[in-house]
């Protein structure tokens, strides 16, 4: 019943999205424009029809109805509630029902906001959401349909992936994530109607794509730093970025959006970069297209990949068609992209960006190359090669302490032309930040190169972008006589845009310090130890008081517990655990992790003894770890002050 | 309750291929570490034998130990587990052959991009009325 429902609403949807498709461009070669409302309605529809089909899922899942195929696959009736909502995307059918439901949600609102504005602008992107949303309709009943009938019906299942229900995070990652990457089909959709309606020389829809991109790539972001907290306090290696293809998956578009909110600045300023803008808006897209066949179609194995399939092959005539649409579409436009300011001078915030769009992008083609290469390698050469954490760290550290002192300089150079004397007062003084940390890093016994460069030029960064504020909060205290604070709440509140931006910078520049400490100053130490023995790292000593074993309804678990020592008095207790899920062959780590400004102390159970005699414990002192995700929380508080609407824009 | 025996059963076989510690030696353990990052876990994602907390890591990582204990060299290592597992278990290609592209893309790139910038810059300042 629920099953059929949910199959039809799909079936129902794909010819109301195709009406859609059909009457925009036909309402605007005829000039019926009376039509515009039904396909704005098709949108809607679209919207209400994939979410009976989504609530029906989850309906499905709450319920245990095992006659549903998705359900028999994932569902199970010991997993608690949560992990059973959530296993909505825990696997391959699922989370394409998911990203539909999201892709049909981003359609209606971009409707439902702009749908009064004139011109054919707002139509030929509606337009072109839902024919995305075909695409996603299409996999829906082909090859990814959740909607399957399973005869005869199972009374359980076998319940969600156990690396998915061992955490809270993976109710707050995956969404965030879905959020973000669907995200960017908007301004895709607004980019091909701008060039559809040709309308790509106005710029006005480079304002409406902005914004779109900025609450995309926060979101982005943000389900960034949120993978990587779950890789830390799930996977049991201490650390939170294995260059695996999903991850790599999630950050290529990432990458691309960056570029585009910053040369976006130079169009709106000077008129120029109209085609490389259209081009990394076309490539966010494409890359988050590819990434989702990357990680669905199962053909690079990885955590996340669940399948082998006939998927692919969609995805990959999707990714053709759109490739091929764009490009007919630039060359129609060629005319209207061109380019038609100029630069003042070489030394200026433009040539900056110029920079940090070449950088972003050879960080993200490095990116690319590494994870596409050994499918290349195997297609083209027929053997098996491996691209990992090795390899990328030695590309990508190089593009990051450059971009990491771009950052710096950036802020710091005006727009149009600066003279000596500007330069030299701009780019000198954060000199001392660079000093400081570079200090600070020696003193605590860094000697990589690559490590000390990136201290050097974090410190940089901190310091030009913290200067910016101290800049603009001086000049109104002694122009207005404001406070401090009401300085500094009227100077961000008077340009968004710019210190929304900063903020973001510093959020990315706490990231980069957490990232940076961490890898260069962790201690870990292993050792097997018995009840009452003691295993110490770093001046952190760490008792094993005992091991103990708990059934609980959808696993067994296994844990140590761990006193924290200072002296003989006890601060406290940790206790890492091993999951063992029916289902899965080896157990599921859950490392303790406890938690201070300065980093993290992080204990995994690694093995025992059956007999609760002994127990194979590995801690590891991860410094400034935290920051990461607080920095990760910076960043999106930034990219929200940039986001808010400006009533009164001055360009300080 | 059968549940739970199977589960420390299991577990049972991981701590027999624990590394045993024996009093550190650090020159030892760090030399383990810097080669044991070099190899692919093979039963995980992208991790390395040094990373994964997993069973199999654990013994290779004991196996890695072992040789260098003997006197092998980290290539002489490398080479063993190469012609166990093939190049797959290098997390990082050799940067030979074939393979050379991968390291050569991105650098060229940058340098066809930082070239594309000086010419455009330049292009972009000149005064307005001076000949293209």
């Amino acid at each position: 019943m629920t099953r059929l429902l949910a199959h039809d609403a799909i079936l129902v949807s794909m010819a109301v999205v195709l009406f859609g498709i059909v009457a925009v461009p036909v309402a605007m070669r005829t000039g019926r424009r009376g039509l515009l409302p039904y396909a704005f309605a098709a949108v809607y529809t679209n919207f209400f029809l994939v979410s009976v089909a989504a609530v029906a899922m989850v309906y499905a899942l709450v319920t245990h109805d095992f006659s549903v195929s998705y359900v028999a696959q994932v569902g199970g009736r010991a997993t608690p509630l949560l992990f059973t909502v959530i296993s909505l995307w825990g696997a391959l059918e699922g989370s394409i029902l998911f990203w539909a439901w999201v892709l049909s949600m981003y359609a209606a609102a971009v409707v439902w906001i702009n749908s009064r504005r004139p011109g054919n602008l707002v139509p030929y992107a509606a337009a072109t959401l839902l024919f995305v949303s075909f695409f996603f309709a299409i996999l829906l009943v082909g090859p990814a349909d959740p909607f399957g009938a399973v005869s005869p019906v199972p009374s359980d299942g076998p319940g969600p992936n156990p690396l998915l229900q061992n955490h809270i995070l993976m109710a707050i990652h995956p969404p965030l994530l879905y959020l973000g990457y669907v995200g960017m089909s908007v301004p895709f959709a607004f980019a091909v109607g701008a060039m559809l309606s040709g309308e790509v020389e106005t710029d006005d829809w480079m304002r409406i794509t902005r914004r779109w991109t900025l609450s995309a790539w926060a979101l982005l972001s943000a389900a960034i730093i949120a993978g990587m907290w779950w890789s830390y306090e799930v996977l049991g290696w201490g650390g939170y970025w294995a260059w695996d293809p999903v991850e790599n998956a999630s950050f290529l578009p990432w990458l691309t959006a960056t570029a585009f909110l910053h040369s976006a600045m130079v169009q709106e300023r000077r008129g120029m970069l109209r085609l490389w803008n259209l081009n990394l808006v076309v490539g966010t897209f494409l890359l988050t297209i590819l990434g989702t066949f990357l990680t669905r179609s199962g053909i690079v194995s990885s955590v996340h990949a669940f399948t082998t399939g006939t998927i692919g092959y969609y995805f990959l005539a999707f990714i053709a068609i759109v490739m091929l649409a764009s490009l007919a579409l630039v060359a129609g436009n060629s005319e209207r992209l061109r380019s038609t300011g100029r630069f003042d001078s070489a030394a200026s915030r433009e040539t900056v960006f110029l920079l940090n769009n070449l950088f972003l992008t050879a960080f993200m083609f490095t990116v690319l190359t590494g994870t596409l290469f050994p499918l290349v390698a195997e297609a083209i050469k027929g053997v098996k090669v491996s691209v990992g954490e090795p390899f990328f760290n030695r590309m990508s550290l190089p593009i990051v302490v450059t971009l990491l002192f771009l950052m710096g300089v950036g802020p710091a150079l005006p727009w149009k032309a600066a003279s000596k004397a500007e330069l030299k007062a701009k780019l000198v003084p954060p000199a001392a930040g660079a000093g400081l940390m570079l200090v600070i890093a020696l003193v605590a016994g860094a000697r990589n190169v690559y490590a000390l460069l990136a201290f050097a030029f974090a410190g940089y960064a901190a310091f030009a972008n913290l200067r910016e504020y101290w800049i603009g909060m001086r000049a109104r205290r002694i122009a207005h006589g404001e406070g401090w604070g009401t300085a500094l709440v009227r100077l961000v509140g008077g340009n968004r845009h710019r210190y929304g931006g900063y903020t973001a910078h510093l959020g990315v520049i706490l990231v980069a310090f957490g990232i940076a400490a961490s890898s260069t100053f962790r201690t870990e130490y292993e050792a097997t130890i018995k009840p009452g023995e003691t295993i110490s790292l770093s001046g952190h000593t760490l008792r094993l008081k005992a091991m103990w074993g708990r059934e609980e309804p959808q696993r067994s678990v296994v844990g140590a517990t761990l006193e924290v020592m200072n002296g003989s008095m006890v601060k406290g207790t940790m206790e890492p655990r091993m999951n063992f899920y029916p289902m899965s062959q080896s157990p599921v780590p859950t490392p303790a992790v406890r938690s201070r400004f300065l980093g993290d102390l992080y204990v995994n159970l690694q093995a025992f003894r059956p007999d609760g005699s002994n127990a194979t414990i590995r801690v590891i002192y991860e410094p400034l770890v935290p920051w990461i995700w607080f920095g990760g929380g910076v960043v999106v508080f930034g990219a929200l002050i940039a986001i808010f609407p400006t009533g009164r824009r001055t360009d300080a | 309750m059968t549940r739970l025996l199977a589960a420390f059963a299991f577990a049972a076989l991981g701590a027999l291929g624990a590394v045993q510690q024996s009093p550190a030696d650090s020159v030892l353990e760090a030399r383990t570490a810097e080669v044991a990052a070099q190899l692919r876990c093979p039963v995980c994602q992208g991790l390395s034998i040094q990373d994964s907390p997993s069973e199999l890591s654990q013994q290779m990582r004991s196996v890695v130990k072992d040789q260098l204990r003997a006197g092998k060299s980290p290539d002489e290592v490398k080479a063993y587990f190469i012609s166990k597992y093939g190049e797959w278990i290098l997390l990082e290609p050799k940067p030979k052959g074939f393979n050379v592209l991968v390291y050569l893309m991105p650098v060229l790139l940058v340098v066809i991009g930082l070239g594309w910038i000086v010419v455009a810059v330049r292009k972009w300042t000149r005064p307005p009325d001076s000949p293209a």
